[in-house]
């Protein structure tokens, strides 16, 4: 039998590039059998074993940079919640990634992506300049010095069609609510939380220095994002760059409001709605209390808990730059939570993140769902729940 | 003594509801003429205790029949100083476990109380033994560190101690350490070796005399009267001791025999016992150039876990390898360490130091050592990693260090296999396996040393009883008892030392030790009518018979432990005690009545052991478990002190089967008396030639192993048995 041979210096490369806790992993494996892709059958499920990756890179061993090994975890964070090491294996990944990333190598399809990144601060290829075209006539305050909130909405809801409808039942239930908040628009970059994750730390960092000196030049003090994945990097990731500010996501403002009797959403809609745990949302940012006083607050809904829900929430698979990632039926675990909706009775799968909505969306329609199955952020159940017509 | 009985029947408990009360008394009074017979609705409350005491006081009773609940509860409550108190099981085994207001479960209620009567009769009060000069010493064999926390302990309980260390000075293996695991938390720190403080306690304290390049030359005599030869510098000195703590420790495993792994090959690969020296020195240097060693791989498991080797896990290695790391980090944290393991076992709280030396960068590999080979003076490891799922090679690497298991102090010597004599029977009872360590020197029949089990640990049992060995009085601690780190060995010491002494103590009151801590009878032999047939000393599992030049038996009664396997074992039924003998269990067996054979009402003896099987059957009645109305239950001392008389008696009056519940026996025997349910299996191997000659199927006796947890199966053990016997059909004796 041909010996591998071991490489100390390829080891200790993925360490300087941030695997700082790979050495603590006891390749105990717990983590290869809680990661979703357990769930599924296929090639990356085959091929894609977290715990393998980690040994092959602790012991600089080819294998863990083959493609669909390395950019395989959608960093849901299951297995690090659990890793009976607190091994930060999602920083493991992004560092382990980063080292192809920055020799050059892109996956093909996040190609665009980072090039859009590069030219359009978006990850969609959107011009700057059609940054607030989701606006669509509706008023949204500007930003001012004076504004107590900036609303800061994914890139994703300001290019993509069906993810725009978010950003203005979100904007849309802040009003009645009486929030004082305001958008700055087409200088505002992408907050960078993907591209991180993909490997590209010095797009990250560009990205992200950017949106501080932006947010400081404008007076910003407290940030109110639409999806958990801003809301991730901006609480986690920016304070290292100089970026502090108070940041909260838009269910945790708008469950305030509902609370203090300020909101009152009075059109019954007489729905199943199932709620899936976002895990930016949930597990990365322990947000699970807020959506779910929102949904319960919407009167004739009744609220269903899927299987796994809270820190065992399952993930839709488009996290860690796995939105734009090609897998076949069958092979896609937000499927899963599809049919886990389906087999509640659900008539609506409800969520708060807008690459949830995309992945979920797909799924649906990959299942022949979409008539018995409709998946729905909270804001425009709620927005509609307060008469808007979405 | 003139006996006076008198007979209790409690109606509590659902007894009363179930059973014909009257009747019942009626067999004390009419059938046994028992002159006092009451009946209580609460007995074991102050009142019914207060009844008895009456008649104790007003009627002159001394000799106590309670028929109540089982034997193993209330033992406190009916407890009646200089009486003799006997038990009928009329609850557990009784009304709980039969239908109430059944025919048959009044027959069996009678049955129980004619027993308990008849025992009762035939019962004495024991006389605990009296030894003369008795020592309340604890000796300690071995002065490392096990012996030198049983040596404190003793004396800091009020003990004199005597210790005796084969080297010239004390400490044992520890003294050779650089470091010590840490004993205290975060565990993950190295600490200084504190051997030194404690050899200077022991050293100081006057109350322990401290015998150093010393060894035992003979031991003699029994717990509490333990006369020992100590061997020092030509001298002999002796001592009598009460008990003795065995804490001889252990030994590594002989590398010289590692040569798959490199040893005695090549001079870069060394044990941890030599890096230890090496570390101690300050000096980690390649032996074959002195270069500083870069990088350090530990081969963990050397020896051990292997078939070929050591069996067994050594328990420190893992922890000893992670401790060796972190001398190569602290001298050269950029030094490259490797560490082979098939399990990671840091045991106790060593996961902590685990942790610390990952995070400290070291390389683990979990798999199977694939070569060892040497390359321009570095060594290369070719590794099959299970976690890879490949053949790995490592880099260049200075040193080799091969983490060797230990071997028990015990285990080391010529094996000697005790039996009864060199006629070469062919149906002798398994042989215990004694290995001439010459350490203790015991003159002792049964041999020199104490049995060991096949690792040549000594004999005990590693969950119910870890301390107590195979000889009453010695306790064994420490690694010579198990593979052990520090903190286990200072326990471990401690445990076995309060052993010692609750022995010393016991033997004074003239009691037994465990498992029977309050039972003061013990066996004595009618010798005019001995055989020297050598039976009891062979199979009394504790050494506690010796012999004199004419075969005669010389019991110990401080060795004893009162189990009865020598009476059961004897075949001319001379071994008797106060409260417990073959003709007194025989008559028990002769006092069930056996309907005529067209009543269709067999009878079932089952002889259970008071160890496990009794309590599971107490345990059936409990769990309200439905038995059959059949069987007539025995409680016996441990099923070696089954007598095969009482199976021949039980078939000749009618009697359709015998069946015996004894603990399992064989490799992980759960015995109590180790031996006893092994020695009733071999004796009942040998039964069939008495059922033949009575012209009896040997299907009509059975023995089955239960554990105390084995209670929910024993109504089907018992239904098993019921259906064989009706396919052989009833015991033609019947009715003779
Ligand atoms: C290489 C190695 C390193 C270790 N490192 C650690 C560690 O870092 N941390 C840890 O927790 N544990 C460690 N251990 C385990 C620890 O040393 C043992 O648990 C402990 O020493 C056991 O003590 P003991 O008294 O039972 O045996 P020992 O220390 O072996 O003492 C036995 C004593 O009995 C004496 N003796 C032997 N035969 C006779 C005889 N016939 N008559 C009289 N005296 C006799 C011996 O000379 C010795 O002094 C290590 C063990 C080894 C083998
Ligand atoms: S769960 Fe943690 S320790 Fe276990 S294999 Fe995964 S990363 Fe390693
Ligand atoms: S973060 Fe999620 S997808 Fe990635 S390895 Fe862990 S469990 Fe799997
Ligand atoms: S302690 Fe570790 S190295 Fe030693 S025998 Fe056990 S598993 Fe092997
Ligand atoms: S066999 Fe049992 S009862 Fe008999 S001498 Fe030995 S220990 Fe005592
Ligand atoms: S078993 Fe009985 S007959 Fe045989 S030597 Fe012992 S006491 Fe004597």
């Amino acid at each position: 039998m041909e010996a591998k041979e071991i490489s100390l210096e390829m080891k200790e490369y993925l360490v300087a590039a941030g695997a700082q806790t790979l050495d603590h992993c006891m390749q105990c494996g717990l983590c290869s059998a809680l990661c979703p892709w357990r769930m599924v059958s296929g090639h990356i499920s085959e091929v894609f074993y977290i715990r393998k990756m980690q040994r092959l890179g602790q012991l600089g061993l080819e294998g863990f940079d083959t493609e669909e090994v390395l950019f395989a975890c959608t960093t849901c964070g299951i297995c690090q919640l659990n890793c009976p090491r607190q091994v930060k294996i999602i920083e493991n990944v992004r560092s382990m990634r980063s080292t192809t990333v920055e020799a050059g190598f892109v996956p093909a399809p996040v190609r665009s992506v980072v090039g859009s990144l590069h030219a359009n601060g978006n990850p969609w290829s959107g011009p700057r300049e059609k940054r607030m075209d989701w606006q669509q006539g509706v008023e949204v305050p500007a930003f001012s010095p004076d504004t107590e909130y900036l609303l800061f909405v994914c890139c994703t809801s300001c290019y993509d069609p069906r993810s725009q409808r978010i950003a203005r039942s979100v904007v849309d239930i802040l009003k009645k609510g009486g929030v004082n908040f305001g958008v700055i628009g087409e200088e505002e970059s992408c907050c960078g939380e993907t591209v991180r994750k993909i490997g590209d730390e010095e797009l990250f960092k560009k990205l992200a220095e950017s949106n501080i000196k932006l947010f400081k030049e404008k007076g910003v003090k407290k940030i109110i994002t639409t999806s958990p994945h801003c809301l991730y990097t901006f609480k986690n990731e920016y304070p290292e760059l100089g970026g502090e500010f108070e940041v909260i996501h838009y269910t945790q403002v708008v469950a305030g409001l509902v609370e203090e009797g300020k909101l009152v959403p009075n059109v019954p809609l007489g729905k199943k709605v199932a709620y899936h745990d976002p895990c930016y949302l949930g597990r990365h940012n322990e947000i699970f209390e807020a959506p779910r006083t929102l949904l319960k607050a919407i009167p004739g809904t009744e609220l269903i808990e899927l299987s796994r829900a809270r820190e065992r929430s399952l993930c839709c698979a488009g996290g860690g730059g796995r939105l734009w990632a090609e897998v076949p039926r069958g092979e896609r675990f937000g499927e899963l939570r599809v049919l886990d909706a389906e087999a509640k009775n659900a008539n609506i799968l409800a969520t708060a993140c807008p690459y949830c909505v995309i992945m979920l969306e797909a799924d649906c329609l990959a299942l022949d769902k979409q008539e018995k199955i409709k998946v729905m952020e909270i804001s425009e159940l709620l927005s509609a729940s307060m008469g808007r017509e979405s | 003594m003139d006996k006076k009985l008198a007979v209790y029947i409690c109606t509590g408990c659902g007894i009363g509801d179930a059973l014909d009360v009257d009747a019942l008394s009626k067999v004390a009074t009419k059938e046994y003429k028992v002159p006092v017979c009451k009946s209580h609705p609460f007995l074991c409350g102050a009142e019914g205790v207060e009844l008895i005491k009456q008649d104790m006081e007003g009627e002159g009773v001394n000799t106590i029949v309670i028929a109540a609940c089982s034997m193993r509860v209330n033992y406190d409550v009916f407890n009646f100083p200089n009486a003799i108190v006997e038990r009928v099981n009329l609850r557990e085994q009784g009304v709980w476990c039969h239908p109430a207001n059944d025919e048959d479960t009044q027959m069996l209620a009678e049955d129980s109380l004619r027993m308990g009567i008849v025992k009762a009769q035939q019962s004495s009060p024991p006389e605990p033994f009296q030894a003369e000069n008795l020592s309340k010493t604890v000796l300690v064999v071995g002065g490392g560190l096990a012996g030198l926390t049983a040596a404190a302990e003793a004396a800091r309980a009020g003990y004199k101690t005597v210790l005796v260390e084969k080297n010239p000075s004390l400490g044992g293996w520890v003294t050779r350490l650089y470091k010590q695991v840490g004993l205290k938390p975060p565990y993950s720190e190295l600490e200084d070796v504190d051997i030194a403080q404690r050899v200077k306690e022991v050293e100081e304290n006057p109350n322990i005399t401290v015998y150093k390049g010393a060894q035992i030359e003979k031991i003699s005599g029994a717990p509490g009267m333990f006369d020992v030869q100590i061997r020092q510098n030509g001298n002999l000195a002796t001592e009598r001791v009460g008990s003795i703590v065995l804490a001889t420790g252990a030994v590594a495993y002989d590398a010289t025999r590692l040569g798959h792994l490199g040893f005695g090959r090549y001079p870069n690969v060394v044990t941890g016992e030599m890096f230890e020296e090496m570390a101690a020195r300050g000096e980690l240097k390649r032996p074959s150039d002195g270069k500083e060693v870069k990088s350090v791989a530990f081969i963990l498991c050397a020896g051990s876990r292997d078939k070929e080797h050591l069996p067994y896990c050594s328990a420190i290695c893992c922890t000893e390898s992670l401790k060796q790391a972190l001398y190569v980090k602290e001298k050269d944290p950029e030094a490259t360490v490797y560490i082979f393991y098939k399990d990671m076992r840091a045991a106790g709280n060593y996961e902590f130091l685990y942790q610390r030396v990952q995070k400290e960068g070291a390389l683990f590999f979990r798999g199977e050592i694939a070569g060892i080979e040497e390359d321009g003076g570095s060594m290369v490891v070719e590794f099959d990693d299970v976690l890879v799922g490949d053949r790995i090679r490592t880099e260049p690497i200075d040193l080799v260090v091969l983490a060797t298991g230990m071997v028990p102090t015990t285990a080391i010597g010529e094996r000697l296999v005790v039996q009864a004599d060199e006629q070469g029977k062919e149906s002798e009872p398994p042989a215990d396996e004694i290995i001439k360590s010459n350490i203790l020197n015991l003159e002792y029949r049964q041999g020199p040393e104490l049995p060991t089990l096949k690792y040549g640990f000594a004999d005990s049992h590693f969950i119910c009883f870890p301390y107590e060995t195979r000889r009453t009085g010695i306790y064994a601690a420490g690694s010579v008892r198990a593979p052990m780190d520090i903190p286990s060995t200072i326990k471990d010491a401690t445990g076995a030392v309060l052993k010692a002494i609750q022995c010393i103590e016991l033997t004074a009151e003239g009691s037994a030790v465990h498992p029977r801590v309050w039972d003061l009878s013990y066996p004595e032999f009618f010798m005019q009518r001995c055989t020297q047939c050598k039976r009891c000393t062979v199979e009394c599992p504790f050494g506690a018979i010796n012999e004199d030049e004419k075969a005669n038996p010389l019991p110990n009664p401080t060795r004893c432990r009162r189990c009865g396997t020598c009476m059961g074992a004897c075949p001319e039924r001379i071994i008797s005690f106060k409260n417990y003998s073959v003709p007194m269990i025989g008559n028990m067996v002769k006092a069930i009545e056996v309907p005529e054979e067209d009543e269709e009402k067999p009878r079932i003896v089952i002889f259970a052991c008071e160890n496990d099987a009794y309590p599971a059957l107490d345990m059936a009645g409990i769990n309200r478990l439905t038995i059959s109305p059949w069987v007539r239950i025995i409680p016996v001392r441990c099923l070696g002190s089954m007598n095969l008389i009482w199976i021949a008696d039980a078939l000749s009056k009618g009697i359709d089967g015998i069946l015996l519940l004894g603990c399992k026996h064989g490799e992980d025997y759960q015995c109590h008396f180790i031996k006893g349910s092994e020695l009733a299996s071999y004796r009942l191997s040998k039964i069939s030639e008495t059922l033949n000659r009575l012209a009896l199927e040997s299907d009509r006796v059975r023995m089955e192993q239960v554990g105390i947890m084995d209670y929910d199966r024993i109504p089907q053990i018992i239904e098993d048995f019921v259906s064989k016997l009706e396919e052989v059909g009833p015991n033609p004796y019947k009715g003779f």
